[in-house]
């Protein structure tokens, strides 16, 4: 009793104290956006990480040109013109009459440097890797509007590389990573309390269409049902990643969220590199069963890992029809031609990848298992899951069958293809010649020429190569307040734009 | 109390320095954090640079002389994860979660030593029977079921508190606290029950009662002083063990507590933040355990000389 009185006492009422007068109710001024954790950063140059780039993208900074998540074509955005002016240079004009958060008129000066900040700086930032890879850019300012950008190689698609690195001052510090960002988005940082939430101002100098809300509040709740139920209860009006059971409420929107489910098989380890074995593994397995069953019937069956709207996704590639006898064939054969098909096969997944994903799991160890195949199920924690994505891939653990899930928010099957099909890519665990050759050349290629480029490997990897087993193209699934307006988007999951949401008219005052 | 306190203390520097040690080397086990933090595609010179920048290159016994000799001038080093320094943040998160547990166990001692003392008073009672009841159910409904049970029941469906959060008025408190106190409440009450059942036996109670005292006299100004020895030692457990209960209220209720740090810093690999977070838990629980010996002792003077000087 006296421990606990005192410790009490002493503790005093930090936490309560620390609400700094605003206890977040709705006043229609404030919008409450409940994400799943804290974002471990708001650096721009890490705005590719989803934690960040939810909140810091679009919002606090903002890109030379940015990508509509519809119709994947590029709109203008602190860019107004570009084109490109030589087979590895391009040129970009940059708007007047922009200014960043701390008062200062944006320059080309400043996308120059912010470019050269995030692509060849020692930060390793998050960007770097994801959109650019190893090659630097050369970056120059021409006078206070215009910067020329050259590549290494040609690069067709390199505007919308930079779609992803956002704009900062050329104050920045370019030694180590920022906590609290500047930019040029229609809302400012106010506050960041470690652990309990992140405020934002609107920017009343913001050269754009002022957003509805002056201010804006993130706060973290892991549990599904807890975000679910701050929608309920008034205490957010937006709430992200919301489990399949919330599905039917009026106040949950589901979209497409270019997020893609696949197997991954290691084709270098038997029974696993016999191809005959990789494709009754797809073969086995009853996608549609598993989206209805377990992932809410919100996915769809999936043939390639890009979901429709990404540049090289091909309608004409169906989804594997499940044909249990046909897959147990497969495995025979192997079997009668000496291919160790009893060896166990670890199916890894990683815990909170997805809502239902350990179900998932089991379901595909079940079908896995029908056709002849012996597999055991290893849930991961994410640390350890990437250890098996990754390369280098970890030795003398036998064949494995890792359960991924990729997202293309970029929008073209390059950054997909480089990472994931490459026979050396840093998330591929085998490939061919020849898919290595086709990936190389789609690469160079821009328009329809690209698309059907990339539409073509895609088929040849479902053919040749088999080193996925895909499963299902995934959804988000928001949760809104009646009081607001909002569309999501395939990009919303990473870049939520707080200017697109409104007040909805019957609160409008 | 002076050689009894010195031999508590010399006796948990052995355990706290194991604790030391195997949170450095367990949290090692569980694999290298560069892949957490540079990014997916990230070259070999890049992964290198990144080791060589956090001393992960250097040989495990190099990184734990380090790791000693920083934490004897209480620099733990820098989160991977924030960048801010691991001391800061450990030291942000630990108040949190003290209030929290020093409500729960205030009001779980509170609670108990009322419901069980009464209980014991007329022991096999309808209200003995109701009170064992409620407090073995307690004691045993899991806390992550009863904390989201508690959302939706008293939060959504009526409506009287919040759902989560740390932003508010009193009213924030209740769930978290609730979920929380749950299980030590319900230990507790059984623990008081059969402490002051045997207690309201003993012969200088009877005599009490003979002599013709009140029953709140014969239970809080006789029994309960020698009842109080194992609901103490029980307590003392029950507070060490709420560090565990914290990180599901924690969690679910969004509370930046050392608990949910832990958590937060397993998963992210963030070693500095790990270590320093297990670090002052440990120490904390050791106070707490000398703590409890040092009011046992001056409960039970045969404690004291129990242990040689």
């Amino acid at each position: 009793m006296l421990l606990a009185g005192t410790v009490l006492v002493s503790s005093g009422c930090a936490v309560a104290n620390s609400a700094g007068g605003d206890a977040g109710q709705a006043d229609g001024r404030t919008l409450r956006v409940v994400l799943t954790q804290e974002p471990p950063t708001l650096e721009p140059c890490e705005a590719s990480l989803t934690g960040t780039g939810v909140v810091v993208r679009s919002n606090i900074t903002e890109p030379l040109v940015e990508r509509d998540p519809a119709s994947g074509e590029l709109h203008p955005l602190l860019a107004t013109a570009w084109k490109q002016t030589g087979p590895r240079t391009w040129s970009f004009d940059t708007r007047d009459g922009v200014t960043f958060q701390n008062g200062e008129p944006f320059t080309a000066e400043d996308a120059a440097f912010s470019i050269d900040r995030a692509v060849n700086s020692d930060l390793a930032c998050n960007v770097e890797g994801y959109v650019f890879g190893d090659d630097d850019l050369e970056v120059e300012a021409v006078g206070d509007d215009r910067l020329t950008v050259t590549t290494a190689e040609p690069d067709p698609i390199l505007p919308l590389r930079l779609s992803f690195v956002e704009i900062v001052p050329r104050t920045t510090d370019t030694e180590a990573k920022v906590r609290v960002p500047v930019g040029t988005g229609p809302y400012a940082v106010r506050s960041w309390q470690a652990g309990a939430a992140i405020d934002l101002n609107r920017y009343d100098d913001y050269w754009g269409k002022a957003p509805d809300f002056p201010r804006a509040r993130y706060v973290w709740r892991s549990d599904a049902s807890v975000r679910a139920a701050m929608i309920d209860k008034d205490e957010a009006e937006i709430a992200v990643a919301l489990d399949p059971m919330e599905a039917e409420k009026d106040t949950t929107v589901a979209y497409p969220n270019n997020e893609t489910t696949a197997l991954r098989l290691d084709g270098r380890e038997a029974p696993l590199d016999d191809l005959r074995v990789r494709r009754a593994i797809d073969l086995a397995v009853d996608r549609q069963g598993i989206v209805d069953a377990l992932l809410g019937g919100l996915a769809e069956p999936a043939g390639q890992l890009v979901p429709p709207g990404v540049v090289g996704h091909s309608e004409e590639i169906e989804p594997t029809r499940q044909d249990v006898a046909k897959a147990r064939a497969l495995v025979a054969q192997a079997k009668a031609d000496g291919v160790p098909t009893g060896r166990t096969i670890t199916l890894v997944a990683r815990n909170g990848m997805f809502a239902g994903v350990s179900e998932t799991a089991e379901a595909l160890q079940y079908q896995m298992e029908r056709i002849g195949l012996n597999v055991r199920v290893r849930m991961a924690d994410t640390a350890t899951q990437l250890q098996y994505q990754l390369r280098p891939l970890p030795k003398n653990v036998g064949p494995i069958a890792l359960l991924i899930m990729h997202g293309n928010q970029a929008g073209d099957a390059a950054f997909t293809a480089s990472q994931y099909l490459l026979g050396d890519g840093p998330q591929s665990t085998f490939g061919t010649g020849d898919l290595d050759r086709r990936i190389s050349d789609a690469g160079l290629l821009s328009g329809d020429r690209r698309q059907q480029a990339f539409a073509d490997l895609l088929a040849r990897q479902n053919e040749k190569v088999v080193q996925y087993t895909h499963i299902a193209h995934m959804s988000g699934l928001l949760g809104l307040s009646p009081s607001i307006r909002y569309e999501p988007n395939s990009a919303t999951g990473d870049e939520l734009r707080l200017a697109e949401v409104g007040q909805a008219e019957a609160v409008k005052h | 109390m002076i050689p009894f306190l010195r031999k508590r203390m010399v006796s948990s520097a052995v355990p706290l320095f194991c604790v030391v040690l195997g949170v450095f080397f367990l949290a090692r086990m569980t694999g290298n954090p560069v892949d957490l933090y540079l990014p997916l595609s990230a070259t070999a010179e890049q992964r290198a640079e990144f080791s060589a920048a956090q001393g992960f290159d250097l040989s495990i016994p190099a990184q734990l002389w380090n790791y000693l000799s920083d934490a004897v001038r209480l620099d733990f080093g820098t989160s991977l994860r924030t960048g801010q320094p691991a001391t800061e943040m450990v030291l942000d998160a630990f108040p949190v979660t003290l209030q929290l547990a020093g409500v729960t166990m205030l009001l779980a001692i509170t609670g108990a030593v009322l419901v069980g003392s009464l209980a014991a008073y007329r022991p096999n009672s309808p209200a003995d029977r109701v009170a064992s009841l409620l407090s073995m159910t307690a004691a045993s409904i899991p806390d992550f079921w009863f904390a989201i049970m508690g959302v939706l029941v008293f939060g959504v469906s009526l409506g009287w508190l919040p759902t989560s959060g740390t932003l508010g008025g009193p009213e924030i408190w209740v769930l978290p606290v609730a979920t929380l106190l749950i299980r030590p409440f319900g230990v507790l009450v059984q623990v008081v029950r059969g402490s002051m059942v045997s207690a309201l036996s003993a012969p200088y109670v009877k005599i009490a009662r003979s002599k013709g005292a009140t029953p709140r006299r014969v239970i809080f100004g006789h029994a309960l002083r020698n009842a109080v020895t194992p609901v103490l030692t029980v307590a003392g457990d029950l507070a060490v063990g709420l560090v565990n209960g914290a990180v599901i209220v924690e969690t679910i209720f969004g509370w930046p507590g050392i608990g949910k740090l832990m958590i937060d810093s397993i998963l992210q690999r963030d070693f500095a933040v790990l270590q320093a977070a297990v670090l002052l838990t440990a120490v904390t629980i050791f106070a707490l355990n000398i703590l409890v010996d040092v009011c046992h002792a001056l409960a039970d003077p045969r404690v004291r000389q129990a242990v040689p000087a």
